[in-house]
């Protein structure tokens, strides 16, 4: 009976060991730079802050260049340890966009780990110096936007949307080209709906300042992404909004919003035009627009794209984004792209060469809608659609030229020579004619030199002489003394002297209204009045 | 041992486990208190050897794993009775560290061995001089209730010392074994009848001397 005790203390204790020794699981190394906050036996290991494992111990790595950290995982943590398992340490980090890790100011350092996807089985793992912005566990539209230059743009940097942070800028490298930054952008679940296919970015960092003739304008980005950069994202004013983005979107980053919202230019469509005319002047990358709104540019100049025969039109692949066509004709949004240009060029789309600058005779490539052209269709030329031409530019004022002159030798000029020669041959009878008529006038001027020479004709002055004698005559009785004279100065005094009494009258109506009526004194009884004042 | 003494075992009396009366081992219980009579304690050294073994068992567990997790904010240490020790010496704490040492891995071994050696003793393997087994019975009994000290740290420490997430001290699966060590033990002792030593100088004192025996050899 009583070696029950023993054999229960041997499966206890046993228990307990085997316990211990189960709940350890494999044992991981991790390289990292820098044990910094790393302490053995201490430091714990966790996965969303459920702890995993424990640092067992560290050391310095044969090359002394990094350090071997050994981490007993936990057994139920075994399934952590992936091929893309990442590492890294939780420790106090402030930087201009945000402060993290605080709590593992008292706590001290721990290490986190990010599970991966890949195969199980892998114990030896690099370390990440800094934490990755962005689980890759956290759903959300992971884009790739591509920029010229950097800027102020940097791992970490916000991203807006109206001026709500919905991402972050993962990571930052230079494409393989070593011509463009890439920066893989982190967009959240729940604002991933924002991102369409026509979505355009750009940098809102720094401060911006224009000056017009309305005065200065002064754009300033949040507080944060003036110091730590940031991204906007929106669709350009008017734009409809494309299909949802897939992740891994390219998109390209422009330097600013006016830029972004000025360049609907997102080539999605390759367009062979074929000009009858010298393209001389159009250089690869000019601009393709419509009516005057940049849509594309100049992909390539080449015979290549023919078969060889007889056509001599010169091939000009242009790459045009759609988008702005579609908006000139509403409905159609919804088309694919050939079947959309199809019905675009049945109303008469067609391209055009038109002159840039006549000084230098750069030339671009129009889009325009012509209604008088003649009808003509969408063509396929090996893998790309043709958009039907039309002569323009110099080349089409030289046409004209041309045609001007066309019609010019077209004229009937020998008959209308005839004409002439007709026309100056009666002018000759006319001149004839006028002779006789000019005869006719002398001889009524000489008859009217014989009628001067009558001698009654002379005498006329001396009459005109008598008959003014007479009216001075008159005139004089008018004068200063004449009779008429005193007439008029005694009936200018009898006016004055009546203009006088109407004067008085006019004072007594003004003092006694009712003199009209009652005479000047009407009553017996006075007014008073104010006392004179004696002198 | 002088002239032969009449002994009670001889006389057929036993003395009562639990009030000490003396009664004839025929009454079968003591008069008394009405507790069962024996002349020595029942299998007493099976008892005692199973129980002792039942103690080394526990006696690894014990000291392999941790007693007392303390999590000082964020920072979590288990540690083994061995290992804390052995951070107290390194620390310079040399006192605490020889109490911890004595107390908790010196005590319990030391029993076991002397336990161990009583019952071989006992059981005739060994033959010892009576003065010495005396001395080390009580050293047993002496020591028993002091290797609870580790536990009692323990158990006051995870009482007191609960400050959420600033400081918490939570007992560890060894605090367990190591409890069950030091209870075995004192059982071990308990259930050990000393009388049987004594029984057993008596045997060979009368195997030696057949003529009055000796003072002493």
């Amino acid at each position: 009976m009583v070696w029950v005790v023993p054999i229960l203390a041997v499966l206890i204790g046993g228990w307990l060991i085997y316990q211990n020794l189960a709940s350890r699981g494999p044992v991981a190394q991790v390289t990292f730079e820098t044990a910094d906050g790393i302490a053995a036996g201490k430091t714990e290991v966790r996965c969303r802050s459920v702890r995993v494992g424990m640092v067992k111990d560290l050391e310095l790595s044969g090359d002394l260049k990094s350090v071997l950290v050994t981490i007993q995982m936990d057994r139920h943590a075994a399934a952590l340890l992936c091929e893309d398992t990442r590492f890294w340490v939780v420790k106090p980090r402030v930087s201009a966009t945000d402060i993290s890790g605080l709590g593992t100011l008292l706590t001290g350092a721990y290490i986190e780990v990010e599970p991966g996807r890949g195969p199980q089985g892998p114990t030896s793992f690099h370390g990440l110096e800094e934490p990755p912005p962005t689980n890759r566990d956290v759903p959300g539209r992971r884009l790739v936007l591509t920029a010229d230059e950097a800027g102020s743009l940097a791992v970490g940097s916000p991203i807006f949307f109206l001026g709500v942070e919905v991402g972050r800028i993962e990571k930052r490298e230079l494409a393989a080209d070593g011509r463009q930054v890439l920066y893989h952008a982190f967009v959240r679940e729940e604002f991933s709906p924002l991102v369409r296919e026509n979505t355009r970015f750009w940098n809102t960092s720094g401060v911006d300042i224009s000056a017009s003739a309305t005065g200065i304008k002064v754009r300033t980005p949040s507080f944060q992404a003036m110091l730590a950069g940031g991204a906007s994202f929106g669709i350009p004013d008017g734009l409809e909004a494309g299909k949802q983005a897939p992740d891994d979107m390219i998109f390209k980053l422009y330097p600013d919003e006016d830029e972004a919202q000025s360049s609907l230019f997102n080539p999605t469509v390759k367009v062979l035009l074929l000009f009858d005319q010298s393209v001389r002047g159009l250089a690869k990358g000019a601009t393709v627009e419509f009516r005057g709104i940049p849509i594309g540019r100049v992909a390539n100049i080449s015979f290549g794209y023919l078969p060889f025969g007889k056509d001599s039109r010169v091939p000009v692949l242009v790459e045009i984004d759609p988008a702005l066509l579609r908006r000139s004709m509403p409905g159609q949004v919804a088309e694919p792209d050939d079947e959309f240009l199809k019905q675009a060029v049945a109303q008469g789309l067609r391209a055009a060469l038109k002159t840039e600058s006549f000084i230098t005779g750069t030339l671009y490539v129009d889009f325009a809608y012509y209604l008088d052209t003649p009808p003509a269709a969408l063509a396929q030329i090996g893998e790309y659609a043709a958009v039907p031409t039309l002569s323009g530019g110099l080349e089409q004022l030289e046409m004209k030229f041309t045609a001007i002159l066309n019609k010019i030798q077209a004229l009937p000029l020998d008959e209308m020579m005839g004409n002439i020669a007709k026309a100056a041959a009666e002018s000759t009878t006319t001149v004839a004619a006028a002779r006789t008529t000019l005869e006719e006038i002398n001889t009524t001027a000489a008859a009217a030199r014989k009628m001067l020479d009558d001698p009654q004709f002379r005498g006329l002055p001396a009459d005109l002489r008598t008959t003014l004698a007479n009216l001075q005559k008159t005139l004089a009785s008018v004068g200063p003394n004449g009779s008429m004279q005193g007439d008029l100065l005694r009936t200018l005094d009898e006016l004055r002297a009546s203009l006088r009494s109407i004067k008085a009258l006019s004072t007594t109506i003004d003092d006694k209204p009712n003199s009209l009526l009652f005479g000047r004194d009407s009553s017996g009884n006075p007014l008073p009045r104010a006392p004179r004042a004696k002198p | 041992m002088n002239p032969r003494l009449p002994r009670a075992i001889d006389q057929g009396l036993a003395s009562c486990h639990v009030c000490g009366k003396v009664t004839p081992v025929v009454a079968h219980r003591c008069p008394r208190c009405g507790s069962a009579l024996h002349l020595r304690k029942p299998a007493s050294l099976k008892r005692t050897v199973a129980l002792l073994l039942a103690a080394l068992a526990l006696y690894l567990p014990a000291n392999m794993l941790p007693v007392m997790t303390i999590s000082e904010v964020g920072n979590v240490m288990a540690s083994t009775i061995l290992q804390g020790m052995v951070e107290f010496w390194r620390r310079e704490a040399y006192p605490i560290a020889i109490v911890i040492f004595v107390a908790s891995i010196m005590i319990p071994i030391i029993k076991i061995v002397a336990l161990v050696w009583l019952c071989a003793a006992a059981s005739g393997k060994v033959h010892p001089s009576p003065r010495i087994l005396g001395r080390i019975y009580w050293f047993t009994e002496l020591l028993g209730r002091w290797s609870m000290v580790d536990i009692f740290v323990v158990s006051i420490l995870v009482a007191l010392v609960q400050f959420g997430a600033y400081m918490n001290v939570t007992p560890g699966p060894g605090a367990l074994a190591f409890a069950g060590v030091v209870v075995l033990t004192m059982f071990a002792a308990m259930s050990f009848d000393t009388r049987l030593l004594w029984d057993r100088l008596e045997i060979l004192n009368a195997a030696k001397t057949p003529q009055p025996p000796p003072d002493r050899e």
